[in-house]
């Protein structure tokens, strides 16, 4: 009886250890997240990813799923052991929208850096360039989807070679219009670019003059001056004057309402067949393929088909992955609407595993009680990672952006499957939030490739 | 200064006037001879077009400070709600009995309560009251989706009246005999109260706004865009022209629909027993209330007229668009309407239209002669400015003699 029960105690005693250990192991990342190994257990701690950006100005189509991305993420890590056993948490969403205002992102910012962050999530080039100064001299790194050469890499003062506090998971916008460039030189008959975006620091950071000299040197020219518009406004003005200057494809750098807007413009003048739409990432983002639905093109689908946009991440057809199996898995657990997935709620997820991956290689080397934001910027310099495998990023050798980069085309689904065309395939149509939708993907017409570095001065071109 | 003086004084002026236009002229001939006469045509039309719904935007804001002498603020944020609110009735699938019970029922109390609230318990005038409420609700419910149309201009207007009502019974009747300031303050908070409650309640997605539509191919019970241009060929009495002239024709139908609201709004003033009385009121609010007329229901009726004009301009431009879409940055639209009043004159009916043309043809050719969006956003305030200089009262406002 005495060696039954010691027997039990004994078993008792090892399922105590046991089943933890093995249900932390269940709860724990799966291998194909290759993450470094927590050197601590820091169970009891929570760890606070800052973000500051517009909820609920122009940039809200994309920047809501953005929220819901981390809230999801959030949950999911939390379930899978948290940073080293720390709670990772996000603020309240209400309390960081800046409406699109400036003044407001630098008040937002004024109290958010008072709980000195360890690293802030931006949104927009404009928040990046007016906060550069202020990020550095508080010594708080931020994480960017993209950005703009002065947000990243300074000013004219520094020589447009300063990299900052600042790092982008996408390519520089001038990068990607350069990269563009090589695409169109080769697929479109005697192309010229009219560039056309809205007029804010976001809106004219890829039309540079480096670029115009290097998509000129690949065979591709410009029409001399932009157009600008504000988001909303009649554009038929802007769009007649580049394409009477001789524009045959327009670029965009705006996001959402922007490339609807001017898809649907090209549409209503007849100009269709004349002209080719593309644009920066956010271009072949969901929201775009949404909000296009209600314009039709010289093709009977929507105007915004066939837009073409640089894609320096995997999409959500590339199911291939298991980071986008995760994200899909999440978004369906999560009952998040097809507006929802969208870019930015890819970007939401490898900010945040990109935060993660960054932590625990700070603390590891300099310990987590008294990690500074100096220390996780250093991680960063020396940082060869690809966020949930679906995007690679060097930030060494002062990189501050992403260097692959691919074409891809915004498209409906077809009922025969890939992409709709009429009248063999038309497209599938889905129930929405508001009603039946048509399914936007996009997809691929190119493999990675590295863009071109078209920041001053860092380029050789030819006289 | 002898009359000689002052003469050769103001002949001067004019002098450097004629010299400026001349200059502008010279400025502006080269640039436009590069443009080819289509497009110069083409765009002439389409300022003249976006201008009659600025006319519109105008006319809101004119009728109230007609009335009240307050510059109202507000009026782009009040267009931007009246918006979210036909876009709710146009594509909810089955519109809560409720939600539209409530919002007849408020609309038609605060309606009959205009003079106070006595006048609410006056049989006659409750069971009018009743009836009305449930006409509204039924035209907000009944039938399906076939009858959205319907249910979205019953909704939008009865919801428009309903926040006009508000405004004037929760913040511009209590500052009556207050200075016109605070009022004109008012607005401006109530401005960013509106943006506020639209966000809260629509969120910050864009809402599609599709009036000037027809069925869409593929999806069932959508609408898409009328894409088809109307064309106007150089033929007969055309001849001149170079070549088709292709006029859009959801901005073309907004057009005609903002003459005629504008047309409508200006026999009803002319015409109307109410109208005339809101005329007479904004001319001496004391002297109105001298000869019989309830000065504070005039007042609340032009508030209520005001917001529902706000939301049919607000409805013809987003719904011409070429995204037809609203979003909660919709209300800065105004910021174009308010040259267009001042340049007529604050008090000019006639003076909204001229002045919304005008700058509506002026952010058009700026857009037609100069590339990127500087031009575009400064001409309206250019020729405003130059129209100030020349005429401070506007085109058709009134000269005021303050006697010292």
């Amino acid at each position: 009886m005495k060696k039954l029960s010691l027997l039990l105690t004994i078993g008792l005693l090892v399922a105590l250890f046991a089943i933890p250990a093995m249900a932390q192991d269940d709860m724990g990342l799966p291998d194909w997240m290759e993450h470094t190994e927590c050197t601590e257990d820091l169970s009891g701690m929570e760890f606070t990813l800052w973000h500051i950006g517009d909820l609920s100005g122009p940039y809200a189509p994309i920047t809501q799923p953005l929220v819901a991305a981390f809230e999801d993420a959030a949950q999911w890590y939390n379930e899978h052991g948290g940073i080293c056993g720390a709670t990772l948490s996000f603020p309240d969403p209400t309390t960081i929208d800046t409406g699109g205002d400036q003044e407001q992102t630098s008040v937002i910012y004024s109290r958010v850096s008072s709980e000195q962050p360890l690293a802030i999530v931006l949104y927009s080039s404009d928040d990046a360039e007016l906060l550069r100064d202020q990020v550095a001299e508080d010594q708080i790194p931020v994480l960017i989807s993209a950005g703009s050469i002065e947000g990243l890499y300074g000013g004219e003062e520094d020589n447009f070679d300063n990299p900052g506090w600042s790092f982008a998971t996408n390519p520089l916008y001038v990068d990607q219009l350069g990269f563009f460039c090589e695409w169109a030189a080769e697929n479109i008959e005697d192309p010229v670019i009219g560039y056309i975006s809205w007029p804010s620091a976001f809106g004219r950071a890829a039309f540079t003059p480096e670029v115009i000299a290097y998509c000129a040197e690949q065979g591709v020219e410009f029409v001399e001056t932009p157009e600008y518009f504000a988001p909303g406004s009649d554009i038929s003005g802007q769009v007649q004057n580049l394409v009477d200057a001789g524009a045959n494809i327009l670029y965009t750098n705006s996001l959402a309402t922007g490339p609807a807007e001017i898809a649907a413009t090209v549409a209503n003048l007849g100009l269709s067949d004349e002209v080719t739409l593309a644009g920066v990432n956010w271009v072949l983002d969901t929201s775009v393929g949404f909000l296009g639905q209600t314009a039709l093109g010289a093709d009977g689908l929507p105007a915004v088909n066939g837009l073409l946009g640089s894609m320096p991440f995997a999409w959500w057809t590339e199911t291939d992955l298991p980071g986008v199996q995760l994200l899909t898995e999440q978004a369906d657990r999560n009952e998040r609407g097809p507006l929802t997935r969208n870019i930015a709620y890819i970007l939401g997820w490898q900010t945040v595993d990109l935060y993660y991956e960054v932590i625990v290689q700070t603390g590891n080397r300099v310990g987590f009680e008294n990690m500074t934001g100096a220390d996780v910027k250093e991680t960063l310099e020396n940082l060869q990672f690809s966020p949930l495998g679906m995007v690679e990023l060097d930030f060494t050798d002062g990189n501050r952006d992403a260097k692959m980069n691919r074409i891809a085309v915004l498209r409906y689904l077809g009922e025969n499957g890939g992409p709709a065309e009429l009248p063999d395939n038309p497209p599938v149509v889905v129930e929405g939030p508001n009603g039946p939708v048509l399914v936007p993907i996009v997809v691929p017409l190119t493999d990675y490739g590295e863009t071109p570095d078209l920041r001053p001065g860092q380029m050789e071109m030819e006289e | 200064m002898t009359q000689s003086n002052r003469s050769l004084q103001r002949a001067g002026t004019w002098l450097f006037y004629a010299i400026v236009a001349l200059l502008l002229f010279l400025w502006l001939q080269p640039l436009a001879a590069q443009k080819s006469g289509n497009t110069i045509i083409q765009r002439t039309i389409g300022g003249v077009m976006l201008g009659s719904i600025y006319a519109i935007m105008a006319l809101g804001i004119v009728v109230i400070n007609k009335a009240s002498g307050v510059f109202n603020f507000a009026h782009g944020a009040m267009m931007m709600i009246a918006g979210y609110m036909f876009f709710s009735f146009f594509n909810t699938q089955a519109i809560s009995l409720v939600a539209a019970g409530l919002l007849a029922f408020s609309t038609v109390v605060l309606g009959f309560t205009m003079g106070g609230w006595r006048e609410l318990f006056i049989p006659q005038r409750l069971i009018t009251a009743l009836i009305i409420g449930i006409i509204l609700t039924l035209m907000m419910t009944s039938g399906g989706t076939e009858q959205r149309w319907l249910h979205a201009l019953t909704g939008a207007v009865t919801g428009a009246v309903l926040i006009g009502l508000l405004v004037e019974r929760l913040t511009i009747r209590p500052l009556i005999g207050q200075p016109i300031f605070a009022a004109v303050m008012v607005t401006l908070a109530l401005n960013e109260v509106i943006r506020g409650i639209t966000t809260l309640i629509w969120g910050s997605q864009p809402k599609s706004l599709l009036i000037f539509a027809e069925p869409h191919p593929f999806l069932p019970d959508q609408f898409v865009r009328i894409q088809t241009p109307i064309t106007i060929e150089p033929t007969g009495l055309l001849g001149f022209l170079e070549g088709p002239v292709n006029i859009d024709q959801p901005r073309f139908m907004a057009f005609l629909l903002a003459l005629a609201t504008f047309a409508l709004f200006w026999f009803f003033f002319r015409f109307t027993n109410i109208g005339l009385a809101m005329r007479a009121t904004s001319e001496n609010q004391q002297l109105a209330q001298s000869v019989g007329l309830r000065v504070r229901v005039i007042l609340a009726i032009t508030w209520a007229i005001a917001t529902v004009m706000a939301g049919v301009a607000g409805l013809f431009y987003a719904g011409s668009s070429a995204a037809s879409s609203i979003d909660t940055n919709f209300h800065f639209v105004i910021l174009r309407a308010f040259p267009a009043v001042l340049l007529g004159g604050l008090e000019s009916i006639g003076g909204a239209l001229v002045g919304g043309l005008i700058i509506g043809l002026s952010e058009e050719w700026a857009k037609l002669l100069f590339t990127g969006d500087v031009a575009e956003n400064l001409a309206p305030y250019i020729v405003l400015m130059i129209v100030l200089i020349l005429r401070p009262e506007g085109l058709f406002g009134e000269k005021r003699i303050e006697r010292i």
